[in-house]
């Protein structure tokens, strides 16, 4: 991980830095906008890159631990906020998207890791990859859905009309929880052929049932007459807990009996 | 009149009725853990809890029908109410997520209120219970009458509705059992987790052979004064293969030469030997410290202590591999004519009568020369119900996906 990880990893949060700066200064000048486009793809080209090489050196799909999974986060995280920025012409959404990878690589770069080829018995199974990519990209598009909350709060603090943004954290999350769904469903698919049992209330399944439950709860909050604007306030706040799930369960004293932890640092 | 606001219980029921019943329920639930003295909800087997859940579904979808413009139902089947209880199995799923689900001393008041086991306690049942009722009410004003444009509705809720039914009612019919077979052995002998009583099955499982793939080993240097292993420079390691270089604080190692398989030869010098008896063997030149130093290293097995060269006032060692598959040559048969043979491996289970087979592990210590396979059987009859509520979860959740797209897409 430390071989060739942290130049790539400068190189892409620089093309994120630099497509930023080109981005705003492009709100003047708008013949800068492509390069900012160009500068910002870059940024995650340049860690997808990184991710096809780790998978080559590692022999197996770099998903194993959560290390390896933000290398994910930040290629693909950046890629949602142009694609919002794309379909529905806003823009501010990238700028977070693109902070929240750097932040990524960042922790990754205070971490390096162990450089380990093995794959325990328990993941060498079919399920392994759709179940990880669901959450995986699942988890990308509830971030964004939570940046874009975060961004709609502030705007409502100094009220500023925005229900286009409204509809973006809404629709973010939709698709967060489809993905959510599945994966968790794929997950007690796989359990039942490597554990013996497609539930056990083990701690990091109980934590993406809560963090499913958060967006469940969202969802119908938003199909009766709650006011649209505080469920941004609830769609912020339910990063917490996804954040918890992903990184915080190895932390927590339940985890020491847990089958699920071998995803460490 | 309009512009009054509702008092509490004044209907329509919303927010505030729903979170006091909610809450009532859920304490209601903690206090009759406390009062049954720490002991779970009874459980009812086959056919019994089967019956008892069909009465419930038919009555809950009967109710619905029948007092569709009740006010008091449609709060009971109602939005507000749902998100109160959402909230509350979050809650007791916050407990079960945050306590250690083990044993604790009986008589202390995590054991008297069951937090650590709150999916089998009165307050996780009663809230389930509830929902079920909230959530087939909910259920029963979309499926009659029955309209297509529904058909994501039903999906969804239906599938969770079954899913979550089945699998905890189903709970006290799950068997789950462990098999200890020797090489070379029979038995029909299987011990659950809860119980020290074996139970005899309805099959036998003969072991023919119990083999383990090791991935390459790994090297460590071992300090003999704490006798433990350096952790920040064992962190570093790399697979051991030929031609592998590793550096820590200014000591270099490199393998020089690599057999996977090998015994001590006559005059001291690894020599390379078959699978079942060899061991790995690393030829390895330390160098950079200020004694240098070239031998042979290995891991060492139940026969033959590892070998080990000096590096200063440690030591460079190898460890095993972390395993990569392991498995069992096994036949099973009912000891009336039905036989199967096969290879258990982990996440490659086999049924038989009804009973999924799994490999699920060995004697540890002795890793590949375990003599015995631990193997895991499983009885669960209502395991296809509840595949049956995953998979209309995710039709629905297809058909959402798909409208979510068609909403966002006229929406902008
Ligand atoms: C607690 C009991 C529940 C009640 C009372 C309830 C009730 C409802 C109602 C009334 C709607 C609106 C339907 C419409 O307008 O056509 C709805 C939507 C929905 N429900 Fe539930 N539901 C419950 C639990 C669940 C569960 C457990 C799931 C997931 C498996 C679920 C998934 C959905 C989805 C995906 C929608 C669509 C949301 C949307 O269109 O934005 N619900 N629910």
């Amino acid at each position: 991980m430390n071989v060739d990880f942290t130049t790539a990893a400068r190189v892409a949060i620089a093309c994120w830095a630099l497509g930023t700066l080109l981005s705003i200064l492009g709100r003047r000048t708008p013949t800068l906008k492509p390069l900012a486009v160009v500068f910002s793809l870059g940024g995650s080209l340049v860690m997808g890159a990184f991710i096809a090489f780790y998978w080559v050196l590692l022999d197996r799909p770099p998903l194993r631990t959560l290390g390896e999974t933000r290398l994910w986060y930040a290629a693909l995280i950046p890629l949602v906020g142009l694609l919002v920025e794309y379909r529905w012409k806003i823009g501010w959404l990238k700028y977070y998207c693109m902070a929240l990878a750097a932040f990524f690589l960042g922790i990754n770069m205070l971490h390096p890791e162990v450089f380990d080829k093995t794959l325990m018995p328990a993941l060498q199974s079919p399920w392994f990859i759709p179940h990880v990519i669901v959450y995986l990209v699942g988890y990308v598009l509830l971030a964004a859905s939570s940046l874009s909350a975060v961004h709609n709060v502030s705007l409502q603090m100094r009220k500023k009309e925005n229900s286009a943004g409204e509809s973006v954290s809404h629709y973010l999350a939709l698709l967060g929880f489809v993905l959510l769904s599945f994966g968790l469903i794929f997950g007690a698919l796989w359990a039942k052929e490597a554990w013996g049992h497609y539930w056990t209330w083990d701690p990091k399944e109980t934590w993406a049932f809560l963090s499913w439950l958060a967006y469940l709860g969202y969802l119908h909050a938003w199909r009766y007459k709650i006011d649209r604007a505080k469920l941004q306030w609830y769609l912020a706040l339910s990063f917490v807990v996804l954040l918890v799930c992903w990184f915080g369960v190895n932390y927590l004293p339940s985890a020491a009996n847990s089958v699920h932890t071998y995803s460490q640092s | 009149m309009a512009n009054l606001p509702r008092r509490l219980f004044q209907p329509p029921w919303e927010f505030r009725e729903s979170s006091l019943f909610t809450a009532f329920v859920v304490i209601a639930g903690f206090i009759m853990q406390y009062a049954a003295s720490g002991k779970g909800v009874p459980q009812a087997h086959l056919p019994y809890n089967a019956l008892f859940l069909a009465l419930f579904a038919v009555a809950i979808i009967s109710a619905g029908v029948a007092f569709r413009d009740n006010a008091l139902a449609k709060w009971l089947g109602g939005i507000p109410l749902g998100l109160c209880l959402i909230f509350a199995i979050a809650l007791l799923s916050l407990i079960g997520g945050v306590v250690p689900q083990t044993a604790v001393e009986a008589g202390s008041l995590p054991a008297m209120l069951a937090l650590n086991q709150i999916f089998s306690s009165w307050p996780f049942a009663l809230t389930v219970l509830l929902f079920l009722v909230n959530l087939g009410l909910s259920l029963s004003w979309k499926l009659l009458p029955f309209k297509v444009q529904n058909i994501q509705f039903i999906l969804f809720h239906a599938g969770f509705w079954i899913a979550l039914s089945c699998g905890i009612f189903g709970a006290p019919d799950l068997q789950r059992l462990v098999m200890k077979v020797d090489e070379g052995q029979e038995s029909n002998i299987g011990y659950s987790m809860k119980s020290e009583a074996p139970q005899h099955l309805p099959f036998s499982i003969f072991l023919h052979d119990f083999s383990l793939e090791e991935y390459p080993p790994q090297l460590f240097l071992f300090d003999p004064g704490s006798g433990k292993p350096l952790e920040e420079l064992s962190k570093a390691t790399t697979l051991v293969k030929k031609g592998v270089k590793a550096s820590w604080k200014g000591v270099t190692v490199e393998v020089l030469d690599f057999i996977p398989c090998a015994l001590p030869g006559k005059n001291g010098t690894p020599e390379a030997a078959d699978r079942t008896a060899g061991i790995p063997f690393a030829k390895v030149r330390i160098s950079g410290n200020e004694a240098p130093a070239e031998g042979w290293i290995s891991t060492g097995s139940p026969m033959l202590k590892p070998w080990a060269v000096p590096c200063g006032k440690l030591f460079l060692l190898m460890t095993p591999g972390s395993p990569k598959a392991f498995l069992s040559e096994v036949t099973v048969h009912d000891g009336v004519g039905t036989q199967t043979k096969a290879t258990l491996e982990v996440n490659h289970p086999i049924t038989f009568m009804g009973w999924k087979i799994y490999q699920m592990g060995y004697d540890q210590q002795s890793g590949r020369w375990s003599q015995y396979s631990l193997i895991e059987v499983i009885h669960d009859p209502w395991l296809p119900a509840v595949y049956l509520g995953f998979f209309m979860i995710m039709a629905g959740n297809i058909l959402f996906f798909w409208n979510g797209i068609k909403q966002a897409e006229s929406a902008s």
